[in-house]
């Protein structure tokens, strides 16, 4: 089998690729779609700079088939701000919540999964969601701070609240 | 804490000028850059520590379809194949033998990476193997085998001045010593007591996410290259020299860097690739595995011996250190490190004799080289945890005995060299408050400690050119080779030329690094950035400042010294004159450009231990909190503080972000990161098995406190500040322990186990 077809929702938009059988999603969304925003660092789903969210879930995209995402939605960071910043972007701003930004996308994904289900998560959630992906530069701290900032706007935008 | 004149954007609440890049995805780093063409490279490692390389077979690999290029050392035609810092040991792939497990022995250019792993598997290479030496013990020991037999690779000992002396290759498997040698000896005479005491200091893994990578291209005779390097002028030198090829013709340009921590200072990945790509006449990527980053570069392991003597009131008199760091298979920064390791050992303290040595011990494993706190981490642990141990020895308590020994402000570090450019006390006092460490309860535990670290900052003789130039409608280029590596240099470079020029950040930009365009630069290191770099950046701003108003004067017929510059008008009491139709009038509708260039370096002082004065010193405190489970061995963190005094802060959140990034670095380290080999093999050779700190290792209560005490050299009384954090953390933590259950652990990390051992040893002595 040289190919297979597939179908997704990227970023609110409907695809259809044939993939590599053994194509890693990383290397479509990188590759194939040019969508660079999303980084590979260890490359074995240890570190989570390649962090996409598929059906909401943060999922490694190093260690992810193409394949797996047929008939899937998937979100990166390129598809997070539409005419203003999400309010997880905008928290990572203004509280400098990164350094050299190689974490980055896949932290504010990481985060943004972690406010969809729980829209005010304590320090000790939010330390442990965070723990999935690793910060060589910030201790952390100001992510977490950040994390805790966009919930609270979350709250305030949701409809009802 | 000092009083300061508000300004417009240094120290405004701002965030960072690369946030927005970063946080959408769109900043760009060099595994993003593609080219026409581009193939991949990737890299044969030996599996052997230490071997012979007898010959090779790439028939089969050269055939494969897809492989474009199979290089060894047979390929090093017309060059100089060789490269390092102050020693040129380390092949572009092996010549003669291969010297650690991962050292390269060739590399395959193919259409895809696939293909040139598959490459890689059809290379035969014959090896005969000798016997290793995977640590300092076995490098030393009499018998050992030699890592460089016959004639010694070039290499060149830094100059020094006063007391210190340094030499290469002094003796088997040592690539460098440095010495250093203050006061009369015979102070340990006049000691009430003399204490001996030795220290390890584990090795850890920078880590960087973003690995070693970097694209090559030949275009006729000029090679171009796209790289994560701290150091690109350094970079475009070596490759010339490799290459015997001008360095006109080599240009290299740095993208956004996704962290390095030292790492990715000099060559790393430069040569290979560009043998590659002239080989493949096609440009090439080479891109490092986390695992091949782990072979590459790495912290100095090292043993400590310190004989220290004292009086009984706890003043501290004279000082001998023996230091051994294990440099790995080739020398790297490490003459360098070691410089800093043994010229840091003093501490932050007064004393009347120093005499330390600090060996390069050559060793069957990966290269070690720069690593953020440069052997002042090692010097730290050291000299910190012995602070303690003497004060519990002499019945003092340690804040006391660090208050009585502290340099006060502005005394030299040592002899001919310049003046603390902090108050250690006031720092030490906010931190000791902060944790509580005066009122806290005794109780069997729990303890607290604390540390005093200092570490000369801003790269010792290190020059800075910086060009600024001013647009006809007012936008301000800033241009420089300092490199953004996520230590906030756009955020503080931009500022502090908008707040010379009196504009907006917003007016102001940054000029990508590329070493045809930007001025040269040794290297984004040693936080360099701020203080040195930005010294530099602030003179040309200036300079374009004068221009303009100068400009203006003539225009408005007045003197410069009527007039201000505002958001690019000209402000002459209370008329405003926008300066666009002003700047046309005189050279036409096209426009003009004021450029102003700026040169920052200290003079050289030939009486200064290191050639010249050290530029500011980079100040850390540190205080710790801990429970230590004496069932388990278990210390658990329950605060942490930590403090750095930046001078002044340009931007908060960037200094805030470099302190803490720092210490929770300190904190892996201090607990449970560490390498660990089993003779010559890396037992946590990937992150899959190396553990980093994450973000639930943050202690429960974890801040830092940014002081701003105003005496630095850099624009606006500014010093770096990205190395103090990650100093005090690994000593302040084992005095904790002391304080909590009385045992001392010398030996990093801080485990269970160790600890265990130590109560099972405290209870079979009936002591603590």
């Amino acid at each position: 089998m040289d190919s297979v077809d597939i179908g997704f929702i990227l970023n609110g938009r409907e695809h259809k690729r044939a993939v590599r059988p053994n194509q890693i999603l990383v290397e479509l969304l990188r590759g194939d779609l040019g969508l660079l925003g999303t980084k590979v660092g260890c490359d074995q789903a240890v570190c989570g700079a390649c962090t996409v969210l598929v059906d909401g879930d943060p999922v490694a995209a190093c260690a992810t088939f193409a394949f797996e995402i047929d008939g899937r939605e998937v979100r990166t960071i390129e598809g997070m701000a539409d005419e203003q910043l999400h309010p997880v972007q905008q928290a990572f701003v203004d509280n400098a919540a990164f350094q050299c930004g190689f974490c980055t996308s896949g932290m504010i994904l990481l985060a943004t999964s972690l406010l969809e289900r729980d829209d005010d998560p304590d320090q000790a959630t939010i330390r442990e969601w965070l723990s999935a992906n690793i910060c060589r530069c910030t201790g952390y701290m100001m992510i977490v701070e950040a994390v805790a900032e966009a919930a609270k706007t979350m709250r305030k935008r949701a409809p009802g609240s | 804490m000092s009083e300061h004149t508000p300004l417009r954007t240094v120290g405004a609440a701002v965030p960072r000028k690369d946030a927005q890049e970063k946080v959408t995805g769109s900043a760009v780093y060099t595994d993003d850059i593609s080219l026409p063409g581009l193939l991949q490279g990737k890299v044969l490692r030996s599996p052997h520590a230490h071997a012979r390389v007898v010959g090779f077979s790439t028939d089969k690999a050269e055939a494969l379809p897809g492989v474009v290029a199979v290089v060894t050392r047979g390929d090093f035609e017309g060059m100089s194949p060789f490269y390092g810092y102050l020693i040129k040991d380390q092949p572009v792939l092996a010549v003669d033998k291969v010297r650690y497990i991962g050292d390269m022995v060739a590399a395959v250019a193919a259409e895809d990476e696939a293909t040139a792993y598959k490459a890689l598997e059809l290379i035969e290479v014959e090896y005969e193997t000798l016997p290793s030496m995977p640590d300092i013990e076995s490098a030393l020991a009499d018998g050992a085998p030699e890592l460089f037999e016959g004639d010694k690779p070039f290499g060149v000992a830094n100059p020094y001045g006063t007391g210190a002396s340094g030499s290469i290759y002094p003796q088997k498997n040592v690539c460098y010593d440095f010495n250093f040698e203050m006061g009369p000896a015979d102070a340990f005479a006049g000691c009430d007591h003399v204490y001996e005491d030795s220290f390890n200091f584990s090795r850890l893994q920078h880590m960087h996410l973003e690995p070693f990578v970097s694209v090559a291209r030949w275009t006729h005779d000029e090679l171009e290259i796209w790289s994560a390097t701290q150091s690109p002028f350094v970079v475009r030198k070596e490759l010339a020299r490799v290459f015997g090829h001008p360095e006109n013709k080599i240009r290299i340009n740095v993208p956004y860097i996704g962290g390095g921590y030292g790492a990715k200072n000099a060559c790393k990945t430069e040569p290979l690739a560009a043998v590659l790509a002239r080989k493949a006449r096609r440009p090439v990527r080479l891109r490092f595995t986390a695992e091949e980053c782990f072979l590459t570069n790495t912290q100095h392991a090292s043993i400590h011996h310190l004989r220290t003597g004292v009086m009984s009131d706890g003043t501290l008199v004279a000082r001998q250190s023996e230091i051994f760091l294990n440099s790995g298979a080739y020398a790297d920064a490490s003459p360098l490190v070691a410089e800093k390791a043994g010229y840091r050992i003093n501490g932050s303290y007064r004393w009347q004799h120093i005499d330390t040595k600090c060996l390069c011990v050559l060793t069957t494993t990966a290269p070690a080289g720069a690593f953020r706190g440069f052997g002042g981490t090692q010097a730290a642990w050291a000299s910190e945890s012995q602070i303690d141990m003497i004060a519990h020895r002499l019945g003092i308590d340690p804040y006391d005995m660090r208050m009585k020994n502290l340099l006060n402000l502005h005394d030299p570090y040592v002899p001919k060299e310049s003046g603390i450019d902090s108050d250690l006390r006031e720092g030490l006092t906010l931190v000791a408050d902060r944790l509580g460490y005066k009122t806290r309860r005794r109780q069997r535990g729990r303890g607290m400690g604390l540390s005093v670290v200092v570490k000369d900052g801003g790269g010792a003789n290190k020059p800075a050119h910086a060009f600024v130039k001013a647009t006809t409608t007012g936008g301000v280029i800033v241009s420089s080779g300092t490199v953004e590596i996520g230590q906030g240099s756009t955020t503080a470079l931009t500022s502090i030329a908008a707040e010379v020029m009196n504009c907006e950040r917003d007016r102001v930009s940054l000029a990508p690094v590329d070493t045809h365009s930007s001025p040269y630069d040794q290297g984004t290191f040693a936080s360099s950035g701020v203080a040195i770099m930005g010294k530099a950046i602030e003179i040309a701003a200036e300079k374009v400042k004068r221009e303009v108003l100068e400009f203006a004067a003539g225009d408005l017929d007045c003197d410069p010294g009527d007039l201000e510059l505002l958001d690019w008008t000209i402000r002459k009491g209370n008329e405003v004159h926008p300066l666009p139709p002003m700047i046309m009038k005189h050279y036409g509708g096209p426009g003009f450009e004021f450029v102003g260039h700026g040169y920052y370096k200290l003079p050289e002082d030939h009486d200064a231990p290191l050639e010249t004065q050290i530029s500011y010193w980079e100040n850390g405190w540190g205080g710790a909190e801990v429970e230590v489970d004496e069932e388990t061995g278990q210390v658990r963190v329950l605060q942490l503080i930590v403090s750095s005094d930046f001078g002044r802060a340009i931007n908060e959140g960037a200094c805030r972000g470099q302190d803490e990034g720092g210490a929770m670095m300190a904190l892996g380290q201090t607990l449970f990161e560490t390498m660990v080999f089993d003779g010559d093999t890396l037992l946590t050779p990937s992150p899959l098995h190396y553990r980093v700190s994450l973000a639930r290792d943050l202690p429960e209560r974890f801040e830092s406190i940014l002081q701003e005490q105003g005496h630095g050299p850099g624009p606006f009384g500014t010093k770096g500040g990205g190395e103090s954090g990650i100093l005090p953390v690994a000593s302040a933590v084992a005095n904790a322990v002391e304080d909590a259950v009385g045992v001392r652990i010398t030996d990093l990390p801080i485990t269970p186990e160790k600890v265990l051992a130590a109560l099972d040893r405290q209870k079979a002595t009936g002591e603590g």
